[in-house]
């Protein structure tokens, strides 16, 4: 049996798995991204304030969370918040809910601090003489940056935050460590009741590329249709 | 300091971290004036001018604009700088509007002109300067000498009381400079008053009426503009003068 039989093989006796695994894969990628970015986005606002102290904190929180694995991070939130007293509840009609907030948490926050990365040098990449000649007849700051520097400001970052979007979908892979039947999980199973490693390991690859190459595709084409008519 | 100057510069000091760039700056001038700053790089020029609507804020002086000093923090600078139109070394222009929006954007949302107003007044500009086919253009669509001249009309279409020019041809190609430079001339017929820091030497001798030699954060001259070129009197205007013309 060659190895794309054996592949063909699996995939059609376990597709449940699979399937089941790309369901919570998107799950969770899609909430940790969503939310990322909204938080990226006030992260972003905190690490530019002319406040000092919010600033700092803003710094710190960026540079912590990208200066360590993921795994700890998750580790601590799902080991370490309970044993301080945080628990994510368990509530009914939605199994593993503590399981998978508490992934969607460890992922969003993770997410955060790089959004907030691209949405600051969005910003920044915009050449300060916008802003000038903005300010220099009569908009205020916050007028400036609205209608001026922002438009101009998304075209730098959505390039970028799709290309984030499609780390999520692969990074989401590690929550498995904490039991979330996501792709990666579901994957362990069939090689545990199969014994075929190579060929399961291939049919997750080949899934997931296909779920961030469609992801990647989607993003360039908002892309073209958002920079139409400009320079 | 003569009563008739509705801008008025008292004792600016400016300094970027320890390096001291306007070392005492004291001037003034009157309406429909028109005054160019020259001097060498580095000299405090630019710094100047954009001290005159606070896109750099002095660190001591006072500038006195229709009798209040907008140094005051309880000002409302964006008030001011409605009033006083500025045109940059780099354009500057919108890149993510077209020429029209450019123009009627700061009119219709700052000064709540009826878009229909703000139109005709953009078109009746634009046909000044001989753009108005260009109104649906881009920036990146135009070349630099046609990107200054909307950004001429853009200063204008606020209707400020004074223009500040910061280098308005140092970024063109030669070829360029001159249609910038009459739009300028034509400002100046017109009785714009007009604060041009320059180094088109032939535009402060001919179409200013005084002319300003900032060197080393101080005003080392400043006199009518045919007296200061036939007659200057500071060794250092001297020297520059025998460089640049």
């Amino acid at each position: 049996m060659t190895f794309f039989n054996e592949m063909a093989m699996l995939f059609t006796r376990y597709n449940s798995f699979f399937y089941e695994g790309v369901r919570n894969t998107l799950i969770i990628s899609a909430f940790s991204v969503l939310l990322g970015i909204v938080f990226g986005t006030l992260m972003a606002m905190l690490r530019m304030s002319k406040i000092l102290p919010l600033r700092l904190l803003a710094t710190a929180y960026i540079e912590f969370i990208r200066g360590t694995p993921l795994m700890v991070q998750l580790m601590f939130i799902f080991y370490g918040l309970p044993m301080v007293g945080i628990q994510f509840p368990n509530i009914p009609f939605i199994p593993d809910f503590s399981r998978f907030a508490a992934g969607i948490v460890a992922m969003s926050m993770n997410s955060c601090a790089y959004v907030a990365e691209i949405i600051r040098s969005g910003i920044q990449a915009v050449d300060s003489g916008q802003m000038e000649a903005a300010r220099s007849i009569g908009y205020s700051h916050s007028q400036a940056m609205r209608y001026v520097v922002l438009p101009q400001a998304v075209r730098n970052i959505l390039p970028a935050l799709g290309n984030e979007f499609v780390i999520v979908i692969k990074e989401s892979s590690i929550v498995s460590v904490i039991g979330i039947a996501d792709l990666m999980f579901r994957t362990k199973d069939v090689i545990a009741v199969t014994y075929r490693t190579l060929p399961s390991l291939a049919i997750a690859a080949v899934i997931y590329f296909c779920m961030t190459f469609l992801g990647g595709q989607l993003i360039s084409w908002m892309e073209r249709r958002m920079s139409h008519g400009k320079g | 300091m003569a009563k008739d100057e509705f801008l008025q510069v008292v004792d600016l000091h400016k300094r970027f971290h320890k390096l001291e760039v306007l070392k005492g700056i004291s001037t003034g001038f009157r309406r429909n004036e028109v005054v160019s700053i020259i001097g060498p790089s580095g000299g405090g020029k630019s710094t100047f001018l954009r001290c005159l609507n606070l896109l750099e804020v002095p660190n001591s002086g006072q500038i006195i604009f229709d009798g209040v000093d907008i140094c005051d923090k309880k000002q409302d600078i964006n008030l001011h700088r409605q009033k006083m139109g500025m045109v940059f070394q780099q354009f500057n222009l919108f890149n993510n509007a077209n020429v029209l929006h450019n123009l009627i954007d700061a009119p219709m949302r700052i000064k709540k002109l009826p878009r229909e107003t703000a139109e005709e007044m953009a078109l009746r500009l634009l046909g000044e300067v001989g753009l108005a086919d260009r109104v649906d253009a881009y920036p990146h669509q135009l070349s630099g000498g046609q990107k200054q001249r909307i950004a001429i009309v853009r200063a204008l279409m606020m209707e400020p009381e004074v223009m500040l020019f910061d280098e308005p041809t140092s970024a063109l190609d030669p070829e360029m400079i001159g249609e910038v430079l009459d739009v300028m001339k034509r400002l100046a017929e017109d009785g714009m008053t007009m604060i041009v820091v320059t180094h088109e030497m032939r535009f402060a001798r001919e179409v200013s009426d005084r002319t300003i030699f900032l060197d080393d954060g101080h005003i080392e001259e400043d006199k009518p503009s045919h007296e200061f070129f036939d007659h200057p009197e500071s060794p250092r205007l001297v020297s520059f003068l025998d460089k640049v013309l």
